[in-house]
């Protein structure tokens, strides 16, 4: 793990992290449905109201740098959310490390960067979601510690897309 | 009935606490609530906003028995898709029980629609207790999709001493 280092993400590492995203997406066999570009993440990280924050785990050894290969290898998404019983949470929207780097400890130390910036800014509690068939994810974070509150408290996510919303906005005023 | 949907102001946040806590009693977790009308002024109306909030007023002739006019209110922010970009989250909507079936429920989360559609948000996303058989029939018949039957997703957390745990491993600065 000393080999690799943490830091927060800059716009010069955009290119990676879309690559990152795409690989992650990938895994979880849904490739064709990232339509985010490098220009709106961008926009949308590092302007003056972001939407999302990033961290980046970088390998800057030799030998990579050598082979002209990508020197950032995991990332980890998040921003903050409200609970109106508990305030400020951080909510964790993706979290990826590169197939040949796994087993080096660095999700584990993305994961525990993010739990104290958790606590640093005063949130209570870190939420993301998993899919129920992702059993490796799952385990690593309930070995951590992590409560399932679907199958806990019943919570199921629901989403409205933009032909709705559209639908929903246009009705007529009350 | 009449009623009006704006945007939050400060001097809402003691209504808005008052209906946070109706909510948390309809679903059995009163106890769990642990802000005050302090923190939502805090954390609402800084520079830095971490949530936006509408709420419904009815005319000062359909009070309520305890002389309130805000009946209702629905919390969100924006969150952001590694896929899509921009969404927004509906955390909270509310309609005091006696003021139900008039229209407020949709009202509210039309608005908070056309506020995420005029920010470019390519969806919304919200949550429904398994058990909430009138949400989930509220939010499906607006075309809502439960993407935790549909998809699998599980919501996990981290909080307390396992939160506290995992940040003291954290790699120094």
């Amino acid at each position: 793990m000393d080999r690799f280092k943490l830091r927060k993400a800059e716009p010069k590492d955009v290119p990676d992290i879309l690559r990152l995203i795409k690989e992650l997406a990938k895994y979880e066999d849904m490739e064709d449905q990232v339509i985010l570009t490098e220009k709106d993440l961008l926009e949308d990280g590092f302007g003056d109201h972001p939407f999302y924050h990033c961290l980046v785990a970088e390998d800057p050894s030799e030998e990579r740098n050598n082979n002209n290969g990508p020197v950032v290898i995991g990332f980890a998404m998040y921003y903050f959310t409200y609970d109106p019983w508990i305030g400020k949470l951080l909510y964790l929207e993706d979290f990826f490390v590169m197939k040949e780097y796994r087993g080096f400890g660095i999700g584990s130390e993305i994961l525990k960067l993010l739990s104290h910036t958790a606590v640093k800014s005063r949130c209570s509690s870190m939420h993301f979601i998993v899919a129920e068939g992702n059993q490796a994810s799952i385990e690593f974070y309930k070995r951590r510690g992590a409560a399932d509150l679907s199958l806990e408290e019943g919570w199921r996510l629901f989403k409205i897309d933009k032909s709705s919303l559209l639908k929903m906005s246009s009705g007529p005023e009350e | 009935m009449n009623f009006k949907v704006r945007a939050a102001r400060k001097e809402d946040c003691k209504e808005i606490s008052r209906m946070i806590m109706e909510l948390a009693v309809y679903e059995k977790m009163a106890d769990q609530v642990k802000t005050s009308h302090e923190e939502l002024e805090r954390d609402g109306f800084s520079p830095n906003p971490f949530y936006e909030c509408l709420i419904a007023e009815v005319p000062d002739e359909h009070k309520t028995k305890d002389g309130y006019t805000v009946v209702g209110y629905a919390l969100y922010f924006y969150t952001y898709s590694t896929w899509k970009g921009r969404s927004v989250y509906m955390e909270d909507l509310y309609v005091m029980p006696d003021f139900r079936g008039k229209g407020i429920g949709k009202g509210l989360m039309a608005k908070v629609a056309q506020v995420g559609v005029e920010k470019q948000c390519v969806r919304l996303q919200l949550s429904v207790l398994e058990w909430n058989k009138p949400s989930l029939d509220f939010y499906i018949a607006k075309g809502a999709e439960d993407l935790t039957a549909k998809e699998g997703w599980h919501f996990l957390r981290f909080d307390g001493q396992t939160l506290d745990t995992l940040a003291k491993e954290a790699p120094k600065d």
